[in-house]
């Protein structure tokens, strides 16, 4: 059986032909793109370096088809999914499909475009950077966005111009009768001397089995700014495997910070990739999980030219069975001088089977820079739940009000009140179950 | 208040017996020193007395007014007004003090059947006690212990004891790392919080701190157990002579007694 995966492509886990799609020349041609690589690109399987850890079954033991073959259920209310201070600058996708009417993107400011990639298909940032973006080598992911994708979210912020509502991307995911696959696509274009806070949200609204592989590209013009929160809320059955990918020129910034709470398989691969000197960067993220979840962060913070400053602070909550992995990378060229860089991985396994695997690692070619990374691996200190037991807190609350604190420091950089709120329940939710 | 009859304790999973046999009778309104060389078994006293999980009873039993506390757990004994000043007190980065009290104060109020103080009401109540250690209400704000000095900690210890107004308090070497600023602002806490409704053991090295809270009985623990005990001459006896005298005085075959 595990000859016959290796030798499968993802495409021999989807049900019937991926065509392309796209009704656009640029689309079609990146459809073209991803379906001449997924036939060339094997399935990975434990015995890639990469996926060593990780068990891919909750893809390769179902059959996806598309959303039109799936039989999915209305969408309903999900109003209470929208952010108040995102109420017109909103764009929301179901089941992977743009809906206009769920949409609002009025009030903008002049110069900006909010709207789905299919409408503005001829845009000259679409037709100049779609698809330009994303690197992933021997990927099967990234391709098989690029071959099923035919719509998706483009944003393009004009020079000098600031966008201070932040624009909420909502991916929806509905039940259904089948197992289907999703590919959200969003492309983000900001030019010299913009800002804008993008809030990217993926949520599964039943308990069913679907894949959602999405792609974003963020292409930064010099001096640019952008605050990119990923908040992953997908059904507890579904697969995220996403691509998210950010190209830095000169005195850009790009702030981003991923939540995983949701998925059954999470593997995110964040890149930040730095094309002129003077950048700034983080790649934060916060991964709560129970149960048998899986959460698999691999980043990379490539830093190819001088002056280049990037942070990482990856915490991470393990209960029950649940498995943690975390790869990441800095990789510092040999002409990137005076780079400060600096990784840490913290992990606090709440339960004895819980599993957590990490593995930050450097690749630095140049001589003066300031590099340097970490990763532990605790579970509770049974004197700070003395600590607090003997102020009068029961042993649960002690345990509890620790792993909020471990996890407040990450939620607590949200700039947006409503997101911050939102994510500071939902780790009361988390916490607030049985922690021993 | 705290009667501890033949106590004798051993940390969880060992054989060794670290109480080997201590009794302790403290009355309310009483202020008692427990003194005595490192290792002696002071600061398991204290632990055990508070119910930490990793010290097991093996005999005698802990009466706190009355009631038989030795096999309830930590929280159980500070909601009925056992509290613990931490000779090393833990930090907590990301809850304030002011969030972990509000939470501590009204956990002991609800298992009292007292009235819960909402977030205004305990504000005013929590900042009518930061003069008791001479802090600023930024304190409120900051991460449990977290970056505090030394100083700062052991004044968080009498600050949490103030607000909680716990009936018996232990302190744990409140006065290690101290300067001499500090443990007179830490001293005149404690004297302002002392009543004779209220009872407090201290547990020390040194006579210094019982300079500024005078005991009313001072006891010397060696080897697991208390081997003297006396008023305040004692401690200046000790604090003359040091420990080796009684050491001598109570080893026989290389125990105490």
């Amino acid at each position: 059986m595990s000859e016959v995966i290796q030798k499968s492509t993802l495409l021999d886990y989807i049900s019937g032909e991926i065509e392309p799609k796209g009704t656009s020349i640029s689309i079609r041609a990146i459809n073209e793109r991803g379906r001449a690589t997924l036939n060339e690109v094997a399935f990975p399987t434990r015995k890639d370096e990469d996926w060593r850890f990780i068990d891919l079954k909750s893809i390769t033991k179902n059959s996806f088809v598309s959303v039109d073959q799936a039989g999915t259920h209305e969408v309903g209310d999900i109003s209470e999914y929208y952010l108040p201070e995102a109420m017109n600058s909103r764009l929301v996708f179901v089941n992977g499909e743009y809906n206009e009417s769920l949409s609002s993107i009025d009030d903008l400011p002049h110069g900006v475009v909010v709207g789905n990639l299919a409408d503005n298909a001829d845009h000259d940032s679409v037709k100049s950077y779609l698809g330009t973006i994303t690197n992933y080598e021997d990927d099967v992911f990234a391709p098989f966005n690029d071959a099923a994708f035919n719509d998706g979210a483009f944003i393009h912020v004009a020079e000098e111009t600031v966008v201070e509502a932040p624009i909420h991307i909502l991916n929806i995911f509905t039940d259904a009768e089948k197992p289907f696959y999703a590919t959200p696509r969003l492309l983000y274009v900001g030019e010299m001397f913009s800002k804008a806070t993008i809030i990217e949200e993926h949520i599964g609204l039943a308990d069913n089995v679907y894949l959602n592989v999405p792609v974003t590209e963020f292409k930064m013009f010099t001096t640019s700014n952008v605050h990119h929160a990923r908040i992953q809320r997908d059904s507890k059955q579904a697969s995220h495997v996403s691509r998210p990918i950010a190209a830095l020129d000169k005195h850009a910034e790009y702030h981003s910070y991923t939540i995983c709470l949701g998925a059954k398989l999470f593997r995110n691969e964040p890149r930040v990739i730095q094309n002129a000197e003077e950048v700034d960067f983080t790649v934060d993220g916060l991964v709560l999980i129970d149960g048998e979840q899986i959460a698999d962060t691999h980043s990379i913070m490539d830093h190819r030219y001088a002056h280049g400053n990037s942070h990482q602070l990856h915490k991470v909550v393990v209960n029950d069975t649940a498995h943690s992995i975390f790869n990441g990378k800095i990789f510092v060229a040999k002409d990137a001088q005076k780079i400060d860089s600096f990784q840490e991985n913290r992990n606090l396994l709440i339960s004895d089977t819980g599993k957590v695997h990490t593995k930050p690692q450097l690749e630095i070619f140049a001589d003066d820079v300031r590099c340097s990374h970490g990763a532990t691996i605790g579970q509770l200190q049974d004197e700070e739940v003395f600590y607090l037991q003997s102020r009068g807190l029961t042993e649960q609350k002690s345990r509890e009000l620790l792993v909020y604190a471990f996890a407040l420091e990450s939620v607590e950089s949200m700039e947006v009140e409503s997101v911050e709120k939102m994510l500071l329940d939902e780790v009361i939710k988390y916490t607030n179950r049985d922690g021993k | 208040m705290l009667e501890i009859k033949n106590l004798h304790a051993k940390v969880e999973g060992e054989e060794i017996e670290i109480l080997k046999g201590v009794n302790l009778n403290v009355k309310a309104g009483e202020i008692h020193a427990i003194m005595g060389p490192n290792g002696s078994g002071k600061s398991t006293l204290s632990k055990v007395v508070s119910g930490h999980p990793e010290y097991e009873v093996t005999d005698g039993e802990i009466l706190f007014e009355g009631e038989d506390i030795t096999e309830m757990d930590a929280d159980e004994r500070a909601h009925l007004g056992l509290f613990l000043a931490f000779q090393y007190p833990v930090e907590v980065p990301g809850i304030t003090n002011k969030t972990l009290l509000r939470e501590a104060y009204n956990t002991i109020a609800r298992a009292n059947e007292r009235e819960e103080l909402d977030p205004l009401e305990f504000e005013d109540y929590i900042e009518s006690k930061l003069d008791i250690i001479e802090m600023k209400d930024e304190f409120l704000s900051r991460s449990i212990n977290t970056g505090f000095s030394g100083g700062e900690k052991k004044k968080n210890e009498i600050f949490q004891m103030a607000v909680l107004d716990p009936k018996l308090s232990f302190l744990d070497e409140t006065d290690s790392g101290l300067d001499i600023d500090a443990l007179k602002i830490v001293s005149d806490g404690v004297n302002k919080i002392a009543s004779d409704e209220k009872a407090i053991v201290m547990i020390t090295h040194y006579q210094r701190l019982l300079n500024y809270i005078k005991p009313d009985h001072v006891h010397v623990m060696m080897d697991g157990k208390i081997v003297k005990s006396g008023g305040f001459e004692l401690a200046e006896e000790l604090e003359a002579n040091g420990y080796d005298g009684l050491q001598k005085e109570f080893a026989v075959n290389g125990e105490a007694q």
